[in-house]
């Protein structure tokens, strides 16, 4: 009786060890963590979609090193509590990278999970606070706040001159920060800040904020939320005849906003690095047209694309290094000699995990909802 | 004092969506002593079937009519959604405990929650913009058209329901009803057709409120019924549930007072001091604004 429970268990570990390795040779997991449903599910979607389809590029030309890419996705639906949900989750499952999330919030609500278990995670999300904490796992694909809200205070400040400035946000971590960001900048370039308000993220209602706004009868609001309440304040602002120019900070770059707005749109400005429509890059437009052609859409925006330079980064990093450890690759695109190039521009990281450089462009939109670059960085 | 006016105008309007969609609330209790949770869904619901009209049926046209119908339609579907919601989650369990009910009622208000996700997707969708973007400056206070027709919508609205549970037979059955189901059954009223009947106006005037909502901030999101179901559902408490004028008088005084709270204090605090001015008037008058007090049942 014990001789054969002694077999049994030898097999068993044997069938499970053999199971084990089997399915780690075979596939390189990566993990998407990002908002599939809430708010920023046209986001979130772009993101799934854009992993999905650059994983579908490399499998079929032979994977990396001989391994296939299983893409794993976690819906976070922007909020703080189920991104923690997803982290642990996609670690669970083994990925040794994650994309994503959208939002900062969920960003930095899975970041220390990644770190505890060495998993590269690549974000668009713009908080400054991504990148303080000394996390060698955390990689960002974007530009951080404080480089896009100098170039806000300048511009609005020395460029348009404007003397009587409002600047808004909700409560998320990036636009909080962003708004911070751009309140001290326009001060330090001795610009007037005539009210610093909050929102609340989804509430629709902002007429009683901006009827305050109007009574301080500013010439500039600069809105560091995200599009699905930019283009309801844009239009509510309009409707109470406020008369001042509009400023939508990176996170209103989304079609939406347009339609939000509705005929209010036309005249607002939108402060973003360039939509995915105009990247000058070979890489971007035959990237673009693949997405086109499986999605039948465009992007929804540069966050997806930005998220998807990411991705190709890591991956470069371990056929590079011939490995696929995941501190080995951090360390070889934290020291790159030469930028690599990228779908939205040349990729390099700093020490900490910012991604180096950062070029801003102010869109006016269009009576037909087009953009019009009214100012490049 | 253009800013006092303003922050009127303001909370007037959204004030008038409270109420109309309070009024769902509030009936419903009153007859059934039910809290239907799935109204603020029936309300979001009503929303995606507004625009679902406008681009399949009414092929996106723009005309005075063609508003009025989309109206009508919606109106009517959410009713029937409403009557077949009463017949399949709430009828079988009239005679149950008052907890299974509410369990049942926060079941339906998930089902239909996801249904709408399920068929309009997760993405928010954006309202047509059916009302031109008129406003009028009256000294420095700006009221644009879309608030006048809310407001005088429900105006219309309300005062229609209160005269109709006041002062015809099919209101006295209705408040018949409401106070005593088993003697109103003696005097041959058919509650069951009452019920459905209350089911058939709350949701009708949920899917206005659910219109309204998408004519005024356009964007749509199938799990944004939460939002005003809890906010009507508090201003119906506030005016004393079961009570139609009381759930009237409840939405305004929420949406006023929102509007002052954000526009006076700050919108950081303003659904705080909507809930401690809840609990303030539950200490003071447990019935709400103006609730009876009717001995309970046992």
């Amino acid at each position: 009786m014990k001789k054969t429970l002694v077999l049994l268990s030898a097999a068993l570990l044997a069938v499970g060890s053999l199971a084990g390795g089997a399915l780690a040779a075979e596939t390189l997991k990566v993990g998407v963590q990002a908002p599939i449903t809430g708010s920023y599910a046209n986001e979130g979607q772009g993101i799934d979609n854009g992993v999905k389809l650059l994983a579908e590029q490399i499998n079929a030309a032979g994977g990396v090193m001989g391994r296939q890419i299983e893409v794993i996705t976690c819906d976070d639906q922007g909020t703080a509590m189920a991104a923690a949900i997803c982290a642990k989750d996609l670690v669970n499952k083994g990925v040794s990278m994650v994309i994503g999330s959208y939002t900062s919030t969920c960003a930095e609500a899975a970041q220390k999970t990644y770190f505890n278990a060495g998993v590269l995670q690549t974000s668009d999300g713009t908080a400054d606070s991504l990148t303080e904490k000394g996390y060698w796992t955390f990689l960002r694909n974007s530009f951080p706040n404080s480089a896009e809200a100098e170039f806000v205070a300048n511009y609005l400040v020395n460029v348009k001159k404007y003397q009587r400035i409002v600047v808004l946000s909700d409560f998320s971590t990036y636009a909080d920060g962003l708004a911070n960001a751009t309140e001290a900048a326009i001060k330090k370039l001795g610009g007037n800040v005539v009210s610093r308000d909050k929102i609340k993220a989804d509430s629709q209602n902002f007429t009683p904020v901006l009827t305050n706004i109007k009574s301080k009868n500013p010439d500039a609001i600069f809105s560091a939320g995200y599009y699905s309440d930019g283009g309801l304040l844009r239009a509510q602002q309009v409707a109470l005849g406020i008369k001042a120019d509009f400023y939508g900070g990176d996170a209103n770059d989304n079609p939406d906003f347009v339609k939000l707005a509705g005929s209010a749109a036309e005249g607002a400005f939108i402060i973003n690095v360039p939509e995915p429509a105009a990247l000058p890059y070979d890489i971007a437009k035959s990237f673009i047209a693949d997405y086109q052609k499986k999605y039948g859409e465009m992007p929804p925006s540069i966050w997806g694309l930005m998220n998807i330079d990411g991705m190709r980064a890591i991956i470069h990093a371990m056929e590079q290094n011939k490995s696929f450890d995941t501190k080995k690759a951090a360390d070889y695109l934290q020291n790159l000699k030469e930028p690599l190039p990228g779908i939205t521009g040349p990729i390099a990281f700093a020490k900490d995990g910012n991604r180096k450089g950062g070029a801003y462009v102010v869109k006016k939109i269009q009576a037909d909802g087009s953009y019009f670059n009214e100012y490049v960085q | 004092m253009d800013i006092f006016l303003q922050q009127l105008a303001n909370g007037l309007t959204i004030g008038s969506m409270f109420a109309l969609v309070a009024l769902g609330y509030t009936m419903v209790y009153g007859v059934m002593r039910l809290i239907n949770f799935a109204h603020g869904d029936m309300v979001a619901a009503s929303a995606f079937v507004g625009l679902t009209i406008y681009t399949q049926v009414m092929g996106q046209a723009t005309s005075l009519g063609a508003v009025i119908a989309i109206f009508l339609l919606s109106a009517g579907s959410m009713a029937v959604v409403g009557v077949i919601l009463e017949r399949v989650a709430y009828r079988p369990l009239r005679e149950a405990p008052r907890l299974s009910a509410v369990v049942s009622a926060l079941g339906a208000s998930l089902v239909i929650q996801n249904g709408i996700m399920l068929i309009w997707g997760p993405r928010m969708k954006i309202f047509p913009e059916l009302v031109p973007p008129l406003s009028w400056d009256l000294g420095g206070v700006v009221i644009s058209l879309i608030q006048v027709i809310i407001l005088a919508l429900s105006l219309v609205l309300m005062l229609a329901l209160y005269f109709f549970v006041e002062k015809t037979r099919m209101g006295a059955a209705i408040r018949a009803s409401s106070i005593d189901q088993d003697a109103a059954r003696l005097m041959g009223i058919n509650v069951n057709s009452i019920i459905a009947l209350i089911f058939v106006i709350g949701s009708s005037l949920g899917a206005v409120g659910g219109l309204f909502i998408g004519l005024y901030y356009r964007g749509i999101t199938f799990n944004m019924g939460w939002q005003y179901g809890l906010y009507a559902f508090v201003a119906a408490i506030m005016g004393g549930i079961g009570n139609i004028p009381g759930a009237m008088l409840g939405g305004m005084v929420l949406g006023l007072f929102n509007a002052f709270i954000a526009g006076y204090v700050s919108s950081t605090w303003a659904d705080a001091f909507t809930f401690i001015l809840l609990i303030v008037i539950l200490i003071v008058r447990p019935t709400g604004i103006l609730g009876e007090r009717v001995a309970e049942k046992v």
